[in-house]
């Protein structure tokens, strides 16, 4: 064999290695795809749902809860049963979080108002007048046993239930570098508390101790390395997940996750992240559900595909955009959407999502999606 | 762009022309690279750092490019919101177009020295509003609120603004924490703040869109002090004097920090308890520390007894401070040991421009008070805020879209000149008053030519 023929055959064999992996790499990545939500109903004034935002949802058996401006929503089987507003009882008009106690089906309201909480058909309210409460922006609110914890604009509460006994952790008792509480994800050793700008803080049931996780570079204005730790201090909820022991967090400037020896951090311009403002996260099983302000992100972490969802303001239509962990990018139209681009808050009921947004709560349904073998 | 570069031309004459006049009032050693200071875009022509940071004062310099910068490009704060689209306010059924107001006003407050000439600055430019014809006929009107002292106390208030008062955008507060606190609501609520009186840069960097502020913060403060500390006065050995609230705890990071990119870590920082009288304690340390040169993060009535006490224990170290120092409180209470003392101001108040003079006369015949710059910047924060609602209508998304327009662009107030950076943060160089035979005597700031040094490489 000549030299020039015996390069010739080395181009072509690299070159058809090339195009195989290349066939390769899509054929996979097409399989990974993760089952996409392509059928939405929403709920809006016109089915009797209340104008405005959205804060929050909070899937309680065949009951969903939903968090609005104009007070606290109850659905049933689909349908719009109760809105409660303060004259019902409810501690403040605007809802931010909701948590229902698994023992007793007892539904707890954090409001700009106060603390509700809703047993018997009737709300009882705490307030900073009136209780222990550090202050009557309530931001998150969480069950764990029989405490119930709270967080709000001047520190984290611990409310015992039998007892009646408030705590209250902020600067002056715990490492909070803010006392900003924001929100509160329960595994079962720890409550992981998102403090804005103060970073995530974790405190052990057993141990009664805190660990902080804060972003190690410090400065508001950059992020040095990627994966340097917590991406920033301004930290807008956490998520805890149990199967993959993994919690996430989600700030103003990214997505950060931390399995317990590496950190997983990502931004618009590395993946398929709708916007690195991010409202609210929530992970299960291999998923993590980012609420942003650009539309509902999802990453599939067996596979490290994204799929973010947003609707056409002109059309109404959704569009779903794909990104596999090639970098390539797959552009899916639905006919339905979620009912707007702005997310703030997700939560599920079985295989189905619920997603609160600026205009209206959506139900989203998962295709059967033959072609991606899901 | 056309217009972007003319406020840059713009703002550079104004600066090269302030400059002009100081230079023949500037005291002290000035280095030959010392140059007028603004938005270095104005004279670069390429993009602008964060916050117009010196390249020396930036973290990390010497040592790393970050993996990701914010603040530094357009659309830094994101908004995709379904605010716009609410419905207009039905202009039919207001007898008046609400605005409010938190600021601290109970005498028993401290801080009721900045919140009382800020509310009578919003007042007059309310009352401006009005004479102009307000809102299509119907005027403008102040909802106040007073801000208490205590952490979280007057958290509820922004809710009450929008839900009770109606109010379509509100102004507020001097206190760090209560303005972040707001801020974290807004973001919910989306209502547009415009911020007039906090030092607290941190405000502006949260990427919520709602907030705009333009009283000059501490980290235009800390560069300016740093520059002309070390660079223009070649002092080496700085102490720091801090009081012990989040103004002095916050306040003085951008100062501290860059002293130390630049070579010049502070020697020793003390604090002191708000209502502390005898401080023996704190210039002890500091007399043993060997300092050059004393930089205090507090305010004027504390100043004044720490130049008094300091001066009768021999100690003749040049006195630096923050501009809640420049207040006529420090010369009444320390008299002739105030001497020399330089400050940061957040105004000028000895200018000549018709602007200000008409304002400050307007203001003493009404108010019987000289203003300052918290009633000054509170008089433009709340005329851009009601030019705002008159562009935009009675749409709380597209009041923040007028305020947003401000990005990258100046605005010529009785405070001074405001220039606002994306996360609509008034970046515009400060200015120094010195005491001279018992007055304040003003120039605006000065910049040196930076460089990267090795002690750069950290944070």
């Amino acid at each position: 064999m000549t030299m020039r023929a015996w390069i010739m055959r080395r181009v072509l064999v690299a070159a058809g290695c090339l195009f195989a992996a290349m066939v390769s790499g899509n054929a996979q990545s097409a399989i990974q795809t993760p089952a996409l939500y392509t059928r939405w109903t929403n709920y809006t004034p016109a089915n009797g749902f209340p104008a405005g935002e959205v804060f929050c949802v909070t899937v309680d058996g065949g009951r969903v809860w939903a968090g609005t401006t104009h007070g606290l929503v109850m659905l049933e089987d689909g349908l719009v049963k109760k809105v409660f507003t303060q004259k019902d009882g409810l501690a403040g008009r605007a809802v931010m979080s909701v948590a229902v106690d698994p023992e007793n089906g007892d539904v707890w309201v954090g409001t700009f108002g106060g603390l509700s909480r809703y047993s018997g058909g009737k709300f009882t309210n705490y307030t900073n007048m009136t209780s222990g409460l550090a202050n009557d922006l309530v931001y998150g609110v969480a069950v764990q046993g029989q405490n119930v914890w709270v967080a709000t604009g001047a520190g984290v509460n611990r409310l015992d239930t039998r007892t009646g006994s408030w705590s209250i952790f902020n600067e002056t008792n715990a490492p909070f570098a803010e006392p900003w509480g924001y929100g509160i994800s329960v595994s079962k050793e720890k409550i992981y508390f998102a403090v804005w700008g103060g970073g995530v803080l974790s405190y052990d049931l057993a141990k009664q101790t805190w660990k902080p996780f804060n972003d190690p570079d410090g400065e508001m204005e950059l992020v040095l390395y990627r994966n340097q730790g917590l991406i920033h201090n301004i930290v807008s909820s956490v998520s805890y997940n149990e199967s993959t022991k993994t919690f996430w967090a989600s700030t103003y400037f990214g997505l950060s996750g931390y399995d317990g020896r590496n950190w997983h951090n990502y931004l618009t311009k590395d993946s398929g992240l709708a916007s690195n403002f991010i409202n609210a996260v929530h992970s299960r099983g291999d998923e993590v559900w980012a609420s942003t302000q650009g539309g509902l992100s999802e990453l599939d972490t067996r596979t490290n595909t994204w799929v973010s969802y947003r609707r056409d303001a002109k059309t109404g239509h959704g569009e779903i955009l794909v990104t596999h962990a090639d970098g390539s990018k797959e552009r899916i139209a639905t006919q339905t959407s979620v009912a707007h681009t702005y997310i703030l808050n997700t939560d599920f009921q079985g295989d189905d999502i619920w997603v609160a947004t600026a205009q209206g709560l959506s139900h989203g349904m998962r295709a059967v999606n033959k072609e991606h073998g899901k | 762009m056309k217009t972007r570069s003319g406020v840059a031309i713009m703002l550079l004459t104004v600066c090269g022309a302030l400059a002009a006049c100081a230079n023949a009032q500037m005291s002290g050693a000035q280095s030959s690279t010392v140059q007028p200071f603004g938005p270095s875009s104005v004279t670069e022509g390429k993009a602008m750092p964060y916050a117009n940071m010196p390249p020396a004062a930036a973290p990390y310099a010497g040592f790393k490019k970050p993996y990701q910068e914010w603040y530094v490009e357009p659309n830094s704060l994101e908004y995709d919101g379904a605010a716009r689209s609410e419905p207009d306010g039905d202009l039919a059924t207001l007898t008046a177009i609400n605005l409010g107001f938190l600021g601290p006003l109970d005498a028993e407050n401290e801080d009721s020295l900045y919140g009382i000439p800020m509310l009578h600055g919003a007042q007059l430019a309310v009352d401006d509003g009005n004479s102009n014809g307000g809102y299509k006929g119907k005027p403008f009107a102040l909802k106040v609120h007073d801000d208490l002292p205590l952490w979280g106390a007057s958290s509820m208030a922004i809710v009450d603004m929008r839900f009770q008062d109606q109010a379509w955008a509100m102004i507020g507060s001097v206190d760090s924490s209560s303005t972040h606190i707001e801020l974290r609501a807004t973001l919910k609520l989306e209502m547009p703040i415009m911020d007039t009186a906090t030092n607290d840069p941190t405000v502006t960097e949260t990427a919520i869109p709602w907030l705009m502020h333009n009283f000059p913060d501490d980290r235009q403060q800390g560069y300016a002090l740093a520059d002309y500390i070390f660079l223009q006065r070649k002092l080496k050995r700085i102490g720091i004097l801090q009081v012990n609230n989040r103004y002095g705890r916050a306040g003085k990071e951008v100062f501290a920090d860059t002293a130390r990119r630049i070579g010049h870590q502070p020697v020793v920082e003390v604090w002191y308890a708000a209502s502390t009288k005898d401080f023996s304690s704190q210039l002890h340390t500091l007399e043993a520390s060997r300092i050059d040169g004393l930089v205090i993060w507090g305010n004027a009535a504390q100043a004044g007894l720490v130049l008094k006490q300091m001066r009768s224990l021999g100690m003749q170290e040049p006195v630096f401070g923050s501009s809640r120092i420049c207040y006529p409180d420090v010369v009444k209470i320390a008299g002739a040991a105030a001497e020399g003392l330089v400050t940061v101001s957040a105004t000028d108040p000895t200018r000549s421009d018709p602007r200000w003079q008409t304002f400050r006369q307007r203001y003493m015949d009404r108010f019987h008070a000289e203003p300052d710059a918290y009633a000054a910047y509170a008089y433009d924060g709340t005329t851009m805020l009601m030019a705002a609602i008159n562009k935009a209508g009675l749409n709380r998304g597209r009041i923040m879209d007028a305020l947003r327009e401000y990005e990258m662009k100046g605005y010529v107030g009785v405070g001074g000149n405001a220039y606002f950076d994306y996360t609509l943060n008034n970046i515009a160089p400060v200015t120094f008053a010195e005491i001279r035979d018992g007055k304040f005597v003003y120039w605006p700031e000065q910049r040196t030519d930076w460089k990267v040094t090795r002690a750069a490489y950290t944070r």
